[in-house]
């Protein structure tokens, strides 16, 4: 059953829209922004990185965190806990990379610009980029 | 024995108001939990506070409680003036000198509906003839309104720090 999961979360990511190369180093291409420019939050933001963000796509995203020399390290989602109902889904969000190395998933209170408490789901790119963007 | 304790009590109070007058905004590493340290304070009139953000990862306001700011509901003494820092980057820090005496009720702007709320009583309700608390519930909901330290609390031990 375990391996089943696994293996559709796998196809699942792999048949997620991919954005293009030129995002894989900073700036992406428009339409996305940097998100300390839209938003009053600090330019890098640890445990994340520098975010970018295609306004139109908000609150979910998907944002884009580069670490400290432009390399892309992650795609975020950021769905408000109140979106995670029977009524609401997301679905077809596109991935800044197509290697995902792990995937975090917690609970923030909330910041500028997704103002109520929404879930950061954090793909990962490689296996150093969360340790890249610690600080 | 009674002169002795009575001084004790002034120490005490003297001390109170020499103590370092700052509250930061902290936040755990994933942005989960944010907060005032400390979430309610003394300090004298006339003293200088300053808000210090020490959350590395966010951005803080502290805004008071008045109509005069966003139409919030009046939570400072009607003769004072309100406050608002604006979005405070991390390391960055905003001071404000309260004269009028009473309780000052605050919040940060993105993060109030998470609780994110404090307290500031300035001098002791004995000592001043003016001294007022406004405590109108407007908007707030109840969570948020059970979040602001008792006075009684601040009076007697200066700070209160957030709980958890």
């Amino acid at each position: 059953m375990r391996s089943m999961f696994l293996i559709a979360a796998a196809t699942a990511l792999a048949a997620a829209p991919a954005l293009a190369e030129g995002n894989l180093v900073a700036p992406p291409p428009a339409p996305f922004a940097k998100v300390s420019e839209l938003v009053p939050l600090p330019d890098f933001l640890p445990g994340l990185g520098t975010l970018y963000v295609d306004p139109a796509s908000l609150p979910a995203g998907p944002f884009l965190g580069y670490d400290h020399d432009g390399k892309l390290a992650a795609t975020i989602y950021m769905i408000p806990v109140s979106d995670l109902n029977p009524d609401k889904s997301f679905a077809g969000l596109a991935v800044g990379a197509e290697t995902v190395t792990s995937v975090d998933v917690y609970y923030n209170a909330g910041h500028a610009g997704v103002e109520v408490p929404h879930e950061h789901i954090v793909l990962w790119h490689d296996a150093g980029a969360k340790e890249r963007v610690a600080k | 024995m009674g002169g002795g304790i009575a001084a004790s009590l002034l120490a005490a109070r003297a001390g109170l108001a020499a103590s370092p007058s700052q509250i930061t905004m902290r936040g755990t590493k994933d942005g989960g939990r944010i907060w005032f340290d400390p979430v309610g304070l003394y300090i004298e009139p006339g003293q200088t506070l300053r808000f210090l953000n020490q959350d590395g990862g966010n951005t803080h306001t502290s805004t008071a409680y008045s109509p005069d700011i966003d139409g919030r509901p009046l939570r400072i003494p009607a003769d004072a003036k309100g406050w608002d820092s604006d979005y405070l980057d991390p390391e960055q820090a905003f001071e404000i000198t309260l004269d009028v005496p009473g309780v000052y009720d605050f919040y940060c702007r993105p993060h109030e509906h998470a609780g994110m709320v404090g307290r500031i009583v300035v001098g002791r309700p004995e000592d001043h003839a003016d001294w007022e608390q406004n405590a109108e519930t407007g908007d707030l909901p109840p969570e948020i309104l059970a979040a602001f330290p008792a006075v009684a609390d601040i009076l007697s031990m200066g700070r209160v720090a957030a709980p958890g």
